[in-house]
């Protein structure tokens, strides 16, 4: 049926400098149990034509949901008038690519496939994890979910190229919130951080019921804690802070649209210009930070962005030097820089904008307890629960759920709303161990936002835990 | 638009058995979007969409819905619809009962429409980007029609239809200082435009001045109202619920429990009947016109959605599931415009804050920087730009104690938010002066 219909609409295409029509499919199924009671399941079946038009110096885009011939060629008019209309008027004149795609193939890797296990079946696994979750008394709130998306896209342009992906991703969201005299404390798993292409296997072998009773614990242990100290010592980031600390201070300012100024309404700049790239020294010799489509079973691997650029693995920052930006074929074709396949929009009715893919810390050489060992006064920080950065992508101010004060190399004690902030621009330079293979952890986050009209996006992140020297810490009220 | 969804539904209702009920939520726009930098066209194009929830529910209180997405074609969507609607029915004896399911059984039918304005884009867009040739001015502007409609099998049937345009946008200088503007209306007027245009520029001015770079510590400061939008907008971030106060994971929750107070100039209320939203919810309620949620410093009702009602025996307000307010309406002081700099005397004037989150969640202590024109004040009088800088501060503290007073006048605030559709989301507020705010990096 698909190729039925990429043949059948690609008769459509008008005759025009270039044209692309991108076809995309998604649907979402979405079961939550919150404090054991079933919660309207969701349902979202979408799907509609993206076409893109560039002619005689002009641009334009149409975006629409009937997929009818009459709809697709009336969309394609539109496309054509807003080409017409920006010609002479546009920031940047994009030249299409002359590579052709020929019938390129990507697909998600579901060993057990999202549709095996039934409705009734999940939903009981997860009336047995919201037992796990309410375990005490204390527990005031809790909740499990379980998120699959299958994004399928089809794309064909005048230049004869022909692609189909198929993406889908898992996210199991669990929650617990404990009262100890009117403090409350939230300990989260999933949420920010764990969403795979995978298949529903994932959630069989995750051991969510270990891990309920174990944030069940951890919020309760958190709401009798003392708060964060305030002080200047080392920071020990779990992966699911690094991903947060690499996607805002990292991933963002390195995106090719905002250094050209496309986002200064909206998402902000960066404090990264053209000239930095090759030169720049981001973080010291440990940081090593790739654009990586390539690796299994991440958030955002595939072969091919939605402009159709083939997708391969490149170095933005090597040994702490700066050297690409997650610049899409036509952003640096504007900015003459070298491009990552990072064209990526959120559905068929927004255009392609320069996005993270998967942006990942490669592992270093240190165990884990061998980083825990050389601490003399230091905190361990899990679990990114605010996030906060200027529009320049310098000033941040990160929170999380759980902070473990840590002492001559020892765990001595758990503390409630640690917090850190810091300067990008120093922060990096900080870093002082990369942990090794063994805390490396394939992460991801389905929703971030940018872009005029907005987007929310997934991108993924594969780090290690990172040890960072004089960071400061501090806790709430 | 209002036809095919009259006709699409009606064929459907057809199709109910006896023991069902059907709610039908309708969403669709078409809109048009430029996207600018540096005053040149940067993307521009238009969307078309369509999409209906399929609400299914039986008398034993099981429930199952599915959204799709729709062409527009009433022959080739009902056909869609039909079998999304046999899947829904296979699928609903499987389901545990729902205690907390709740619809509408009062059938109260309601329809707004507004007139598209006679003013083509094209003519807009062209005066836009005339306007724009001696500016670096970055932005988007967005139109077009937005409709919503709800009909259910009991014959209820509500419909809201909306024509808006939106130009958000900042204006830049050479030293990446910027102001930060937005025209939001149901009708152009070019006068308007150039008015809000030219005291942007005349703003910019001051930003050329000499940056002065001010270090951490408390400060007396001005929010500007979009600056004091970004604050109540993360109270409302679970603060205005009603469930998210009874579990605890609201930023307000101590002040619900009357353990905090806020200060007596501080009333807020849900203002349904000023906003551009849709006046019913998605289970076919009618949303009361005005909710007092805050007045005089205290919490007075929280939004409360029929599921709360069941789940904690309370009477609802019709609020949405997620109990987010779409139509904040806070009142004024007294502080009139032209008193504005002199009450500040030495401090900051804050045009706008960005990407707040919280430091202390529950203490409703919140973190965020300053961006878009934001200025010294000096012995009453704007001097220099500042750096960006770091807050982080408590609700308790900035709209309680340190509150010094709130201005006469108010901003109505479009939500120029375009996630997945273009938002009908409103705020109209004050500004505010507060003292010892706190500024932290």
């Amino acid at each position: 049926m698909k190729n039925e219909f990429i043949n059948q609409i690609n008769s459509y295409l008008p005759n025009v400098d270039y044209c692309s029509f991108r076809f995309v499919s998604k649907y979402t199924n979405v079961l939550s149990v919150t404090r054991n009671v079933l919660e309207p399941i969701e349902i979202i079946e979408d799907e509609g034509l993206m076409v893109t038009v560039i002619h005689n110096g002009g641009y334009g885009y149409s975006a629409t949901s009937d997929l009818t011939r009459e709809g697709i060629l009336k969309a394609t008019e539109e496309a054509k008038k807003w080409s017409a209309f920006t010609k002479g008027n546009l920031i940047h004149q994009p030249t299409p690519p002359a590579d052709i795609i020929n019938n390129g193939k990507y697909f998600t890797h579901e060993q057990d496939t999202w549709a095996k296990e039934s409705n009734k079946d999940k939903v009981d696994y997860l009336y047995e994890i919201n037992k796990a979750l309410k375990s005490k008394p204390t527990i005031s709130n809790w909740g499990a979910s379980f998120r699959y998306n299958k994004i399928e896209t089809l794309f064909t342009d005048t230049n004869g190229s022909k692609f189909r992906q198929n993406i889908s991703y898992i996210l199991p969201q669990l929650i617990a919130c404990a009262e100890y005299k009117k403090e409350i404390q939230t300990r989260t798993y999933g949420g920010h951080a764990h969403a795979r292409q995978i298949g529903y296997n994932f959630i069989k072998d995750s051991n969510l019921i270990d891990t309920a009773t174990s944030i069940a614990n951890d919020a309760i242990e958190l709401s009798m804690a003392p708060n964060c100290p305030s002080k200047k010592c080392d920071a020990l980031i779990a992966p699911d802070q690094m991903i947060l600390q690499i996607h805002e201070s990292i991933g963002h300012p390195l995106e090719l649209d905002r250094i050209l100024g496309d986002e200064r309404n909206y998402a902000g700049s960066s404090f990264v210009n053209l000239d930095m790239f090759g030169k720049y020294k981001y973080g010291s010799e440990k940081l090593n930070i790739s654009f990586n489509p390539e690796q299994e079973s991440e958030l955002a691997s595939y072969n091919f962005d939605d402009d159709g650029t083939p997708a391969q693995k490149k170095y933005l920052i090597q040994n702490g030097l700066l050297k690409k930006p997650i610049g899409s074929f036509y952003s640096a074709q504007r900015a003459e820089q070298d491009y990552v396949a990072c064209s990526r929009a959120t559905s068929w009715n927004r255009p392609p904008i320069d996005r993270m893919g998967n942006i990942n810390m490669e592992p270093g050489d240190t165990p884990l307890s061998e980083m825990i060992a050389v601490i003399e006064d230091g905190i361990l920080l899990e679990t990114n629960n605010s996030w906060s950065i200027d529009d320049y992508r310098n000033k941040f101010q990160f929170g999380c759920e759980k902070g473990t004060i840590i002492k001559d190399g020892e765990m001595k004690g758990v503390v409630k709303n640690p917090n850190y902030r810091g300067i990008t621009k120093d922060f990096w330079h900080n870093l002082a161990m990369v942990g090794d293979e063994s805390s490396y952890s394939i992460l991801g986050t389905a929703n971030c936002g940018k872009g005029e009209p907005n987007q929310t996006i997934f991108v993924g992140h594969a780090t290690p835990s990172c040890l960072f020297k004089d960071i400061d810490v501090f806790g709430g009220e | 638009m209002r036809e095919y969804f009259e006709n699409i539904t009606r064929e459907l209702f057809k199709n109910i058995k006896s023991n069902e009920l059907l709610i039908i939520n309708f969403d669709a726009e078409e809109s048009k979007f430029v996207r600018l930098n540096k005053g040149k066209i940067r993307q521009a194009g238009s969307v078309k969409q369509i999409s209906m929830t399929l609400s299914l529910s039986t008398k034993d209180k099981r429930n199952l819905k599915s959204y799709v997405r729709l062409n527009g074609s009433f022959e080739r969507d009902i056909s869609t619809l039909i079998k999304t609607l046999n899947y829904l029915r296979r699928e609903l004896p499987d389901l545990p009962k729902d205690p907390y399911m709740m619809f509408s059984t009062s059938v109260h039918s309601t329809e707004i429409t507004s007139e598209k304005q006679s003013t083509s884009d094209e003519v807009i867009l062209e005066h836009i980007l005339n306007s724009a040739t001696k500016l670096d001015l970055v932005g988007i502007f967005s139109s077009g029609s937005i409709y919503t409609g709800l009909a259910n099998s009991l014959g209820q049937k509500n419909w809201h239809e909306d024509y808006s345009f939106s130009f958000d946008y900042s204006i830049y200088n050479k030293n990446n200082n910027a102001i930060k503007l937005n025209y939001s209306s149901k009708k152009w007027n070019k006068d308007d435009y150039d008015f809000i245009l030219n005291k942007g520029i005349e703003k910019l001015a001051i930003l050329s001045n000499t940056e002065k770079k001010i270090t951490t510590g408390e400060y007396r400061v001005y929010l500007e109202p979009s600056a004091l939008n970004e604050i109540i907008d993360m109270m409302a971030w679970g603060g205005f619920s009603y469930k998210s106060n009874k579990i605890g994971t609201s930023p307000l929750h101590l002040l619900n429990k009357k353990e905090r107070k806020l200060n007596e100039l501080i009333s807020i209320d849900e203002n349904i009947k000023d906003g551009l939203s849709a006046n019913f919810n998605s289970d076919g309620f009618i949303k009361p016109e005005e909710i007092s949620m805050i007045k005089k410093g205290e919490f007075i009702e929280s939004l409360t959605s029929p599921r709360s009602s069941l789940e904690y025996s309370v009477v609802h307000n019709a609020a949405s599931p997620s109990e987010y307010p779409c139509s904040i309406d806070m009142g004024a002081g007294s502080i009139s415009d032209d008193k504005i700099l002199e009450t500040i005397d030495n401090g900051i004037y804050i045009s706008n804050l960005w990407y707040l989150n919280f430091s202390d969640r529950n203490n409703g202590r919140m973190t965020g920087l300053t961006r878009f024109g934001c200025f010294l004040v000096e012995n009453g009088k704007l001097t220099a730009p500042i750096n960006t800088m770091r807050f982080d501060d408590s609700v308790y503290s900035m709209l309680g104690d340190n509150l010094i007073g709130l201005t006469s006048s108010r901003e109505l605030l479009i939500d120029s938010g375009t996630y997945e559709e273009r938002s009908t989301s409103s705020a109209r507020l004050p500004g505010a002066i507060v003292n010892n705010f706190k500024m932290t990096l």
